[in-house]
């Protein structure tokens, strides 16, 4: 109670801008699952039906994408139609805004117990591998190097999605800017 | 690699060295257990390694209720099921789980049944599914190599789905782990050396992945020095006690430290050919240990290069230019499997072992991609990477 006095501003830019963030990754995601091989090619391996969820722990903002067939996702907003099958859960809010806002690189936050996997371990592998591909994809070089491990060296930005990238990039620098004010 | 931020948790009592098995009997009255059950195989059991622990509990007064001696390599939903029906018909009140990997895992998984209630040890499947502590729980380790007596993960496979059920609570902790050295004294050398080496990669890849923190690194790098320095000499001396209890130590250590900073590529490789070309695990350790250091090289060469003072020891450690000590480290390691090589045939290449095809290594390196420890790799692996690793590995 006593923080949310001091720090109102600071701690509702945060929620915002994760929530924000989860409602352009799910589209994006989406979107990419409908252009590119690579991210098409993992996804095939999960069976249909199959249920992603990224949470904000204790009941923050959601992220789900359920994989639909042939290696497409369908974003589902932040309510699952049923039980999820693996949930990444950042364990607070600030773990996720670090994350999210790049100032942490996903497997980082993994290695730092920031964020716990419950599920098939071996899907959540695969999912971490198509959410790094999806943030080299939408965000640029420059900020992408800082969220994973290794910038793919075969991308290539279809021009449907370079857009995408300069309304993420818009959004990131603005909350970076606001949330840390 | 930063280290900005790490957990470290380990609280199983360790009771190590010469007669710490008598310790068994005042360890479960301190827990208020008086009617303990073993689970162990029939291997341990066939060694006489049970008399030991039987005759300490008796001479203090405390009953062995019950023993289970059949829990196979690769333990199932339908074995852990079985014991926690034996365990309640003779209302027993703890757990001693002897023996290796299985065995311990096993215990965990019964003692979830037990504890929890119910048949159905697949419903406290996957990560913080226990809510409060379970029955009092010891662990003795009959191989020095797995550290599973100080790790909060069993694996249980559940026969009727065919899949590995994963279960990670530290409520599956031990409330103590005995370390005696009668009980790896046995030991026959290429499981001693498999085992040693399964222990040697928890150190090497906990000091150099990306979980690496402080307290680990102290664990990891006092179990390389401890395995180092006494594995050939336990090889060729299998029957020196105070040898064997630096391993059995160092493989605890080892464990603590993996525990906390996690494993990386060379178990996702390991776990992957040992799940499609059955071999064992500590011996795929030991294969692919050099060739993912290598691979890993260019990311690691620091904490690498530390190493050499622990592999080697300070002589040759500040003999080597500070430039050279990453390779070093690693020339150390294969002329440590070259030696075991020699002692045991210990195989250093995934031809040597005779029991894998070229053909399935495009297998192997899909399965590993999968795999959960290869998040905490210091450095990303694609397919082609993990190809190229095997293919260095082949011959
Ligand atoms: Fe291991």
């Amino acid at each position: 109670m006593l923080a949310k006095r001091i720090q109102p501003m600071a701690s509702q830019a945060k929620r915002l801008y994760v929530e924000l963030m989860f409602q352009v990754m799910g589209r994006a995601l989406q979107a990419v699952s409908e252009v590119d091989g690579e991210v098409q090619k993992e996804a095939q391996v999960l069976p249909e039906g199959f249920l992603f969820e990224m949470m904000v722990m204790p009941e923050g903002a959601k992220l789900i994408v359920e994989h639909i067939g042939g290696g497409r996702f369908h974003y589902h907003g932040d309510s699952a139609p049923r039980a999820v099958n693996v949930s990444i859960q950042f364990k607070h809010l600030t773990h996720a805004f670090m994350v999210l806002s790049f100032q942490e690189k996903t497997s980082i936050a993994f290695a730092h117990d920031r964020m716990l996997v419950d599920g098939d371990v071996s899907y959540a592998v695969r999912m971490t591998r198509v959410l790094n591909r999806l943030e080299s994809f939408i965000l640029p070089k420059i900020i992408a190097k800082r969220a994973v491990k290794e910038y793919p060296d075969n991308l290539h930005l279809p021009e449907k999605l370079i857009s995408a990238a300069q309304i993420y990039l818009k959004v990131a620098t603005h909350f970076i800017q606001t949330a840390r004010a | 690699m930063s280290n900005s931020y790490y957990e470290f948790f380990c609280p199983v009592k360790v009771i190590a060295g010469k007669a710490a098995l008598e310790h068994i009997p005042y360890e479960l009255s301190g827990l208020a257990a008086k009617r303990p059950m073993i689970v162990t195989d029939k291997g341990v059991r066939a060694a006489g390694l049970l008399d030991p622990i039987i005759a300490a509990c008796e001479e203090s007064g405390l009953e062995i209720v019950s023993i289970y001696d059949d829990v196979p390599p690769d333990s199932s939903t339908t074995v852990v099921r079985d014991i926690a029906a034996v365990y309640r018909k003779e209302k027993c009140d703890s757990i001693i789980a002897i023996g290796g990997g299985s065995a311990i895992d096993t215990g965990k998984a019964v003692n979830i049944l037990v504890s929890e209630g119910g048949d159905e040890i697949a419903k406290y499947s996957g990560a913080g599914v226990l809510k409060r502590p379970l029955k009092p729980f010891l662990v003795v380790p009959t191989t020095a190599g797995t550290g599973s007596e100080v790790t909060s993960i069993a694996v249980i496979t559940d026969e009727k789905k065919g899949v590995k059920l994963p279960f990670t609570s530290s409520y599956l902790l031990p409330n103590a782990a005995v370390i005696d050295p009668r009980m790896t004294l046995t030991l026959p050398p290429h499981i001693t050396a498999a085992t040693a080496m399964d222990a040697m990669t928890h150190a090497v890849e906990s000091f150099t992945c990306m979980a690496k923190n402080p307290l680990s690194d102290a664990y990891a790098a006092a179990a390389i020095k401890k395995v180092s320095h006494s594995l050939l000499q336990v090889m060729d001396n299998p029957k020196d006690s105070d040898a064997r209890l630096e391993l059995a130590q160092a493989s605890t250590m080892a464990g603590i430290a993996f525990s906390n900073s996690m494993v990386g590529l060379v178990h996702s490789l390991g776990h992957a050919t040992g799940a499609i070309c059955h071999l064992p695990h500590g011996l795929c350790m030991s294969l692919y240990l050099p060739y993912v250091l290598e691979y890993n090289l260019e990311t690691i060469r620091g904490p690498l290069g530390e190493l050499l003072l622990h592999l080697e020891g300070p002589e040759i450690y500040s003999a080597t230019p500070a430039s050279r000590r990453a390779e070093a480290s690693i020339s150390a390691l294969r002329k440590l499997r070259d030696a075991l090589y020699k002692r045991c045939q210990l195989p250093r290449t995934l031809k040597e072992t005779g029991k894998v095809t070229e053909e399935q290594l495009d297998q192997i390196a899909e399965m590993a991609l999968d795999d959960g420890s290869i998040m905490f790799n210091p450095k990303e692996v694609t397919l082609k990477d993990a190809r190229a690793v095997l293919q260095r590995a082949w011959a």
